[in-house]
């Protein structure tokens, strides 16, 4: 008993004193070791020495760096892809993960960290660090900060950053509304982890609402709401009981985890996801999803930091302003490949068609002109209507919903405000039902 | 030959010197280091290095490095005051496992005064408003638990443990409503966001040159020897002990026991509820979910301790030690995230444990001669 105690003693110290002597033998000691050599990038290896390989990049995620899917997983994905290109290395980037939202301390802890560690960019990528972010923002006016989501910011070295996800939502919507046309049933469900209580999701619903109803004029969409931005076992039983109750044909979600997807694949039915290319966990019902391409942003960020030499509050006038809201045009959102076997035929080339269209800047999701299609021989005519943005008639405000009116934009009226759409979206579009 | 006798046997030791004890616990955590530096070395990166990370908590050479103690202290004193709280309770074996509830509700009465009366009362004062406040929501929290089990017997385990998610929620729906009546959000935010405190809410500081000094440590010093003095030199304490004893005993000798828990649970409840007023002063913000899981850890401290007040000193700061060094030591390595420096946690927490344990009771292991008999 004892011996195997000891021999299993020594071979651990044994082995660690190994592990210390390789490793100390390839670092110098300023330089902190650099973890993985071999996994490092082929790229980021060959750094070229200049002041910008002094550039730090750091970060403060809600679950951790070493996720294989999810929220943060496409934030670390993009600021490293990011990283790779501008030739900085990936293993340089200084991160605090697992910090809850929820507790300011732990937030502020966490930014100070990474500043302490030499950061020249700080990236939050949840809402709730807001308050955090903006305080850290004026008590270090040398370092830069960028919060996504959020919506605070100051004239110098604080920015806040969203993308246009409406957007790409409607091209989704298009690809439900054509599916529902083709299986007669206008019923399309929505799994969402919120609706009018965040801006963010009430206008995912609204604008997937309005690119169904574009392919599909009866389309109905019913929205199932969880309360949270993502559990498995909720998401699930909220798409299964979309199709159980309405008979929905077609799911979309708002939520974490493509549960969504899988339960329309069990039940024979389809879907559209949200954040990542959903194909591969239900190709036989996942149609496309809204994705997201955050390393467009991290790289502009880094780049117009990078190019302030030093002088962080230079950083709002390089960004061109302190709020950054991409979309289609500048790739920032898409649409994932449309699975193209189950899809209804043509809806690649009116995806693509209104795609252009809203890449081209001359419309956009909340106006006062309707698109429909006219497809012959799988070429598409977009037609464009004057007629008036209309919601359901009440809105969110304070905690319960009160009337307004039904009218959002008159006929060939100009397109719903960005803050709006980013900040205070509190109503549903007409033939979006809350179930 | 056939053999009922197992394997071994757990024979308590006859006597442990308290030398021969710390020594056990030094190997222990060596050896939970030399368990965390095979896991460090096989995810490439350097344990000696992210060790003295570790221990300096990246403080030398960092840019703020008065602002890494600053925030050391955050963190420190809410686990000590809990921890210490918590052992009044244990000590009495009433097991209180309602600090993580305790410390909401402190939380939340002290920030509801911050947000009605910041603006009104001058800074020391508001201060100790909130302590008060925080103190009388975590304490009146603690004694209706205690009261049950005193009236009729209840199970506190059960019943302490189940208010804690009732306190948690009760304070996240005040973070997820936004209403009229909710005077904790930011009237400005479009979504439901925590407005700060007004600026006579903030805890008090004493600037010594970079770096401020956050009186709530003082105050947690403070404590800790009025406790010491309570436990070991004054009639309460003694009951305390008594009743943790036996409480036919202490009733045999003519002590109220009812009034004595009510008494010491409120007093235990009331300093948690204290430390997470302090915490959100501290904070300058409310949080929804403010605790750092201090109601759970500083059970750990209190035991690891043996619920010594200087020994909870001494394990607070070394498990707050861990804490915010394995944050930052994890910091600059992309391998490492909060989950291993979770684990490395456990791991140190688990040998010490088990050095505790192999320190009062050995194994004797069947010899060849019992087997034959």
């Amino acid at each position: 008993m004892k011996k195997i105690l000891a021999l299993a003693l020594a071979a651990a110290m044994s082995l660690s004193l190994a592990a210390c002597g390789n490793n100390s033998g390839s670092t110098s000691p300023d330089n902190p070791p650099a973890s993985n050599p071999g996994s490092a990038s082929g790229a980021g290896v060959s750094t070229p020495v200049d002041s910008t390989s002094d550039f730090k990049v750091g970060a403060v995620y809600i679950t951790s760096q070493n996720d294989t899917a999810g929220y943060t997983f496409q934030h670390h994905n993009g600021i490293t892809t990011a990283m790779k290109a501008l030739g900085l290395d990936p293993a340089d980037l200084i991160v605090v993960d697992n910090v809850p939202d929820t507790d300011d301390t732990a937030v502020a802890n966490a930014i100070d960290t990474v500043v302490n560690q030499g950061a020249n960019i700080v990236f939050g990528i949840s809402f709730g660090y807001i308050n955090a972010m903006n305080d850290k923002a004026e008590q270090y006016p040398d370092v830069i900060f960028s919060h996504g989501t959020g919506y605070m910011a100051n004239d110098t070295n604080f920015n806040n950053y969203f993308g246009r996800i409406y957007q790409a939502r409607y091209l989704a919507g298009i690809a439900a509304g054509m599916k529902s046309v083709e299986l007669g049933n206008n019923n399309i469900g929505y799994v969402a982890a919120y609706n009018r209580e965040y801006a963010e999701t009430c206008s995912g619903i609204n604008a997937f609402a309005l690119g169904a109803q574009s392919a599909n004029p009866d389309a109905l969409v019913y929205v199932n709401k969880i309360n949270t931005w993502g559990d498995e076992a909720k998401e699930r039983q909220a798409a299964q009981a979309l199709i159980d109750t309405y008979g929905c044909g077609v799911i979309s979600q708002h939520c974490d985890s493509a549960q969504p997807q899988l339960v329309a694949q069990e039940n024979n039915m389809f879907g559209c996801g949200y954040n990542s290319d959903m194909t591969e966990q239900a190709p036989n019902a996942h149609l496309t999803s809204a994705i997201w391409h955050w390393n467009v942003y991290y790289q502009t960020a880094i780049q117009a930091a990078m190019a302030c030499e030093g002088d962080a509050s230079k950083f709002v006038e390089n960004m061109g302003g302190n709020a950054y809201y991409a979309g289609l045009k500048e790739g920032f959102v898409d649409a994932s490949p449309l699975n193209e076997s189950i899809a209804a035929p043509d809806t690649q080339a009116v995806m693509t068609a209104v795609r252009d269209l809203m890449i081209s800047g001359e419309w956009d999701v909340f106006s006062g002109v309707k698109l429909s299609y006219n497809i012959t021989d799988g070429k598409v005519e977009i037609v464009k209507t004057d007629a008036p943005l209309m919601c359901d008639g009440v809105e969110l405000k304070d905690g319960s919903l009160v009337d307004r009116d039904f009218e959002i934009v008159p006929a060939g009226g100009p397109p719903v405000d960005d803050g709006v759409i980013k900040g205070s979206m509190n109503y549903n579009v007409a033939g979006v039902i809350e179930g | 030959m056939k053999n009922q006798q197992p394997l071994f046997h757990v024979v308590k030791r006859e006597s442990g010197s308290p030398a021969r004890q710390l020594l056990a616990y030094v190997a222990a955590v060596v050896l939970a280091l030399a368990v965390g530096a095979v896991l460090l070395a096989v995810q490439g990166v350097e344990p000696v290095t992210f060790y003295k990370q570790l221990l300096t908590m990246g403080i030398p050479g960092s840019r703020y490095p008065w602002r890494a103690v600053e925030n050391f202290i955050k963190l420190f004193v809410p686990l000590l005051i809990t921890s210490l709280a918590l052992s009044l309770a244990f000590k009495m074996r009433f097991w209180n496992i309602g600090g993580e509830g305790q410390f909401i509700m402190g939380a939340f009465w002290a920030g509801a005064a911050a947000m009605k009366l910041g603006d009104t009362l001058p800074q020391p004062l508001m201060v100790l408003v909130m302590a008060l406040c925080g103190a009388l929501g975590g304490g009146l929290y603690g004694v209706f638990a205690a009261a049950l089990k005193v009236r009729f017997g209840t199970n506190e385990t059960l019943l302490t443990l189940m208010l804690n998610y009732v306190a948690l929620y009760f304070l996240q729906f005040f973070a997820e409503t936004k209403a009229p009546w909710n005077f904790f959000l930011d009237p400005q935010s479009a979504r439901p966001k925590f407005a700060k405190f007004p600026e006579g809410a903030q805890m008090l500081t004493v600037p010594i040159g970079s770096f401020h000094l956050n009186l709530s440590l003082v105050a947690a010093l403070a404590l800790c020897a009025i406790l010491f003095v309570y436990l070991n030199y004054t009639k309460r304490g003694y009951e305390i002990a008594v009743v943790g004893d036996s409480p036919n005993t202490a009733r045999y000798a003519g002590m109220k026991v009812g009034k004595i828990v009510i008494r010491t649970i409120f007093l235990s409840a009331a300093l948690i509820g204290m430390a997470g007023a302090l915490h959100m002063s501290s904070a300058g913000v409310m949080s929804a979910s403010p605790t750092n899981d201090v109601g759970w850890t500083g059970i750990v401290v209190a035991w690891l301790a043996k619920l010594n007040t200087l020994g909870i000193l001494a394990a607070a700061l070394l498990i707050t030690v861990l804490q915010f060094g394995c944050q930052t030591a994890s910091a600059t390595y992309p391998a490492i995230d909060a989950n291993f420096a979770n684990l490395l946690q456990g791991v140190i927490l688990f040998t010490v444990l088990a050095a505790d344990f192999f320190t009062r009771f050995k194994l004797v292991i069947r010899s060849g001669k019992e087997a034959a008999k």
